[in-house]
C-alpha cells in the first residue's frame, strides 16, 4: 500500500473521530511532505540533488499513550501508519477505546498494523524500532532506561499551555477561550491552566465564569475521581481564604459541585491547575518571561488573540512551542510539531543512493 | 498583654477538664462553639473568613481552615504572645506550614491524656525520632516527648541518624530481663532500622507493642501496611494487635489511633472526624469514602477546624485512614524524619 493510499484510509477513518479536527488525504500528504520532503519517498528513491534518497519508516513502533485525552494516543497511531509501521499501543489499565474503535473502521491491511494492549507483553519493547512514550517525568524516564541503542525514543511529558488575550473589545473571544478549556474536560497537554489578559481582567474574569456555566449546561463535564474534587476543592477554600484576607483574588463556582472553577488572581507566577475545568484569569504582566519562568520546561501552547505575528513573537522566547489563535488550541494541524518535536523526520531513517538517475551525479 | 489573653487562659482552663473520656456530645458541642466563636473574633486570617460564611450553629457546621493555609498566615488568636512553633515538613517546594502555640499546655496535656486512653502496658519507651530537645520545631518530637517522659529514650540523633548500636544493646538488654519495651517511631524510622537488624526472629518480651506513624508519600519507599506489619512480626516478634498507628499532623493538637490492621482509627473525646464528600462538602454515608475535616478542642489558640487532604472511609463516629491523597503533594512528618536519617 502506498503512502498515498495510507493517507486515504486513515482520513477516512479520522472522519469518525471528531476528536481529531478535520483530517483529509491532502492534509496527511502534506505532513509527510513538510517533514520528509517528498511525499512519495516513503514508498521509492526520489531524486535530492546529486542523489536519489528513500526514507525507510521503522518496522514497528511502540506508543505508550496516557489515558489523559484519546487525540494525543490516536495522532500518534495514525503517525505511525501514515508511516507504513506496525504499531504496537500498549493503553492505560483505565482503557482507552478510541484506539480500537479506530482500528475497526480501518481496511484490513491497515488494521493488521496495529495491536493494542492495557499491559505491556514482555516482548514488545525488543520488539519496537521506536518508542514514543506519553506520561508523567517517572513514566519517560522508566521507559528512556529500558530502551536500546538501536531504538528510537521520543517522550512526550506532562505539558503546561495557557492563552493570552492581547485585545478582544467586548469580550468577544471568551466563549472561544473557554472551549479551548473545556475541551476534554481540559486533561490535554493543550489545554489552557490560565488566560492572561490585557485590561480589564477582573471584569474578563466574570465574563469567563458565565461562559463556563454556559459550556456546562450544553455539555457537562464527566465524572471525576475523588482525587479530582478534592485538589478542586481544596484549591477553592484556599483561594476563599486568601480573598477574605485581602489578597487580590476573586472566584466564582459551580453551585454544589465541583464542576467548574474560575480564579482571577493578580499573585505574580504561572498558576498550575488542578484542572478538570479549573480555570485562571490573570492580568497580563508588562514583563511576561518571569511570569512563566518556573514551569519554562514544561510549556507547550499558547494560545493568542488576536493571533498576529506580532503577538507571536512576544511569546517565542517564553519555552513555548506553538502558538495559535484562541479557540483552536486543541486542534492542531497534522504538521505541527509535537512539543516541539518533528512528527514523522525523527522516526525514519534513510537510503542515499549515489546512482544513475539521481540529480546530477558529480561522478558522470 | 493581647486583649484576647484573658479569655484564652479562661478557656483553656474549662479545656483542660473536659480532657477526659467522659466528655458528652452537648458539652463537645459547647465548647467547640464557644472555641469557634472566640476564634473567629480573635484569630485575624481565620476571623476574616468566617465572616464570609454564614455563622456556625452545630460544630459540624464550624468553617473548616483549609491545611494550606498555615503556610500563607499566622493563624493565632495573640500572634505577639506566641511562644512555641511547630512546622510541617514543607518537602518538594510546598513551603513550611506553621502552627502557632501561645503555649503547649493544652496540647501537652491532650497527648498525655489520650496515650493514657490507650490503656497500653508498662514499658521502657524507645523512641526513633529526635528528642524534643533536639527538634523544637517538630510536633511529633514534642507527642513522643510527652508521652515518653523522662524515663523514655530517644535513638535518633540531633542529625537524624539512627543510632543503631545504642538501640540494638538497649534492646539485647530488654530481651535479656525480659522487660517490656515500647518502640514508638515513624513507619520510615521502623523500615530504616529493619534495614539495619541483620536476622530476623528477634523476639521482643511479652507486653511489649510499637506505634508507627506517618506515610511513605515522596520517599520512593512505599510499602504497604500489611507488609510493614508483617515486619514488625519477623524482625521484632510483634503481633498486629501490638502495633499502634497514629494519625496526625503539625496543623493539630491531638492525635487519633488504630490498633493492628483493618481497625479504624480512634479519637479521644475531644477530638472529632467528619469524612466528607469534596464534591459537595457533605459528610459521606457510613462506609464511603471521602476526605477527613478534624475538629481539635485541643487547638484552642489557633484553629479548631481544619480540613485536610487525607482521604478515609467512614466507619461510624471513627475512620479508615486511606491515606494522602495521590493527587496531593508530598509532605509528612515520617518523610522529614526520613530525610534526616538518610542524610550523610
Amino acid at each position: 500500500m502506498t503512502t498515498a493510499e495510507r493517507a486515504r484510509h486513515l482520513a477516512r477513518a479520522a472522519q469518525q473521530f471528531p476528536l481529531l479536527g478535520e483530517t483529509t488525504p491532502e492534509m496527511l500528504m502534506g505532513l509527510v511532505e513538510a517533514e520528509l520532503g517528498e511525499a512519495g519517498v516513503l514508498d521509492d528513491f526520489v531524486p535530492r540533488g546529486p542523489r536519489c534518497i528513500r526514507a525507510i519508516a521503522p518496522p514497528t513502533i511502540l506508543h505508550i499513550v496516557s489515558g489523559n485525552t484519546p487525540a494525543a494516543g490516536l495522532q500518534s497511531l495514525i503517525r505511525g501508519l501514515l508511516l507504513g509501521a506496525h504499531n504496537l499501543c500498549k493503553i492505560p489499565s483505565g482503557g482507552l477505546p478510541e484506539l480500537a474503535q479506530f482500528q475497526r473502521v480501518l481496511p484490513p491491511a491497515l488494521a493488521g498494523k496495529i495491536e493494542i494492549a492495557p499491559e505491556l507483553p514482555p516482548d514488545w519493547l525488543e520488539r519496537a524500532a521506536a518508542v514514543i512514550v506519553y506520561g508523567s517525568d517517572a513514566t519517560i524516564a522508566h521507559f528512556r532506561a529500558q530502551t536500546l541503542p538501536r531504538q528510537v525514543f521520543v517522550g512526550h511529558g506532562h505539558r503546561l499551555s495557557f492563552g493570552v488575550i492581547f485585545d478582544d473589545p467586548g469580550h468577544a473571544r471568551i466563549a472561544a477561550a473557554v472551549s479551548d478549556a473545556v475541551a476534554f474536560d481540559q486533561q490535554g497537554c493543550l489545554s489552557p491552566h490560565v488566560y492572561y489578559l490585557r485590561g480589564e481582567a477582573r471584569a474578563a474574569a466574570a465574563k469567563f465564569a458565565v461562559e463556563m456555566q454556559r459550556a456546562e449546561d450544553r455539555d457537562p463535564r464527566g465524572p471525576v475521581p475523588l482525587s479530582t474534587s478534592n485538589a478542586i476543592r481544596a484549591r477553592r477554600e484556599e483561594a476563599g481564604f486568601r480573598a477574605a484576607n485581602g489578597e487580590p483574588l476573586a472566584m466564582w463556582t459551580s453551585t454544589g459541585s465541583t464542576a467548574w472553577t474560575v480564579i482571577y488572581d493578580e499573585t505574580p507566577g504561572f498558576p498550575v491547575s488542578p484542572l478538570s475545568r479549573f480555570l485562571y484569569v490573570k492580568p497580563l504582566p508588562v514583563d511576561f518571561i518571569p511570569e512563566v519562568a518556573a514551569v519554562r520546561a514544561h510549556l507547550s501552547c499558547a494560545g493568542i488573540w488576536p493571533p498576529t505575528l506580532e503577538h507571536a513573537r512576544t511569546l517565542a522566547a517564553t519555552g513555548v512551542s506553538r502558538i495559535c489563535p484562541i479557540g483552536a488550541m486543541q486542534m492542531p494541524p497534522w504538521t505541527w510539531h509535537p512539543d516541539g518535536q518533528p512528527a514523522l523526520a525523527n522516526l525514519v531513517t534513510w537510503i542515499d543512493a549515489e546512482v544513475l538517475g539521481g540529480g546530477a551525479n558529480v561522478f558522470l | 498583654m493581647s486583649k484576647a489573653i484573658p479569655d484564652y487562659l479562661e478557656l483553656e482552663s474549662t479545656i483542660l477538664e473536659a480532657l477526659r473520656e467522659d466528655l458528652g456530645e452537648g458539652e463537645f458541642e459547647l465548647l467547640a462553639l464557644t472555641v469557634y466563636r472566640f476564634q473567629a473574633t480573635w484569630n485575624l486570617p481565620y476571623a476574616r473568613w468566617c465572616a464570609t460564611r454564614p455563622p456556625a450553629r452545630t460544630w459540624q457546621e464550624i468553617p473548616a481552615v483549609p491545611q494550606s493555609a498555615f503556610k500563607r498566615f499566622v493563624l493565632s488568636v495573640a500572634p505577639e504572645k506566641v511562644t512555641t512553633t511547630f512546622r510541617t515538613s514543607g518537602t518538594t517546594g510546598e513551603g513550611h506550614g506553621v502552627h502557632p502555640f501561645i503555649d503547649v499546655r493544652l496540647c501537652a496535656e491532650a497527648e498525655r491524656r489520650a496515650w493514657q486512653m490507650l490503656a497500653l502496658p508498662r514499658a521502657s519507651l524507645f523512641v526513633l525520632t529526635p528528642s524534643p530537645a533536639d527538634a523544637p520545631h517538630s510536633s511529633l518530637a514534642h507527642m513522643m516527648g510527652v508521652v515518653a517522659g523522662s524515663s523514655g529514650r530517644f535513638f535518633v540523633a540531633a542529625d537524624g541518624r539512627l543510632e543503631v548500636g545504642e538501640l540494638g544493646s538497649a534492646l539485647e538488654e530488654a530481651i535479656a530481663t525480659g522487660e517490656p519495651v515500647g518502640l514508638l517511631g515513624t513507619a520510615l524510622s521502623f523500615l530504616n532500622l529493619f534495614g539495619r537488624i541483620r536476622a530476623r526472629g528477634l523476639q521482643l518480651p511479652p507486653g511489649s507493642y510499637a506505634m508507627e506513624t506517618g506515610g511513605y508519600k515522596g520517599s520512593g519507599r512505599e510499602i504497604t501496611k500489611h507488609d510493614l506489619y508483617d515486619m514488625f512480626g519477623a524482625f521484632l516478634g510483634l503481633a498486629p494487635q501490638q502495633v499502634l498507628n497514629e494519625y496526625g499532623m503539625t496543623e493539630l493538637s491531638s492525635q487519633f489511633f488504630a490498633r493492628g490492621l483493618g481497625t479504624p482509627h480512634e479519637a479521644p473525646p475531644w477530638l472529632r472526624a467528619v469524612v466528607f464528600d469534596p464534591e459537595t462538602g457533605r459528610e459521606v454515608a457510613d462506609g464511603e469514602m471521602g476526605v477527613l475535616r478534624l475538629f481539635d478542642l485541643a487547638n484552642l489558640g489557633s484553629c479548631l477546624a481544619i480540613e485536610t487532604q487525607d482521604l478515609a472511609i467512614r466507619r461510624g463516629t471513627a475512620f479508615e485512614l486511606i491515606g494522602r491523597d495521590p493527587g496531593a503533594l508530598p509532605r509528612g512528618c515520617s518523610r522529614q524524619a526520613d530525610e534526616r536519617m538518610q542524610a550523610p
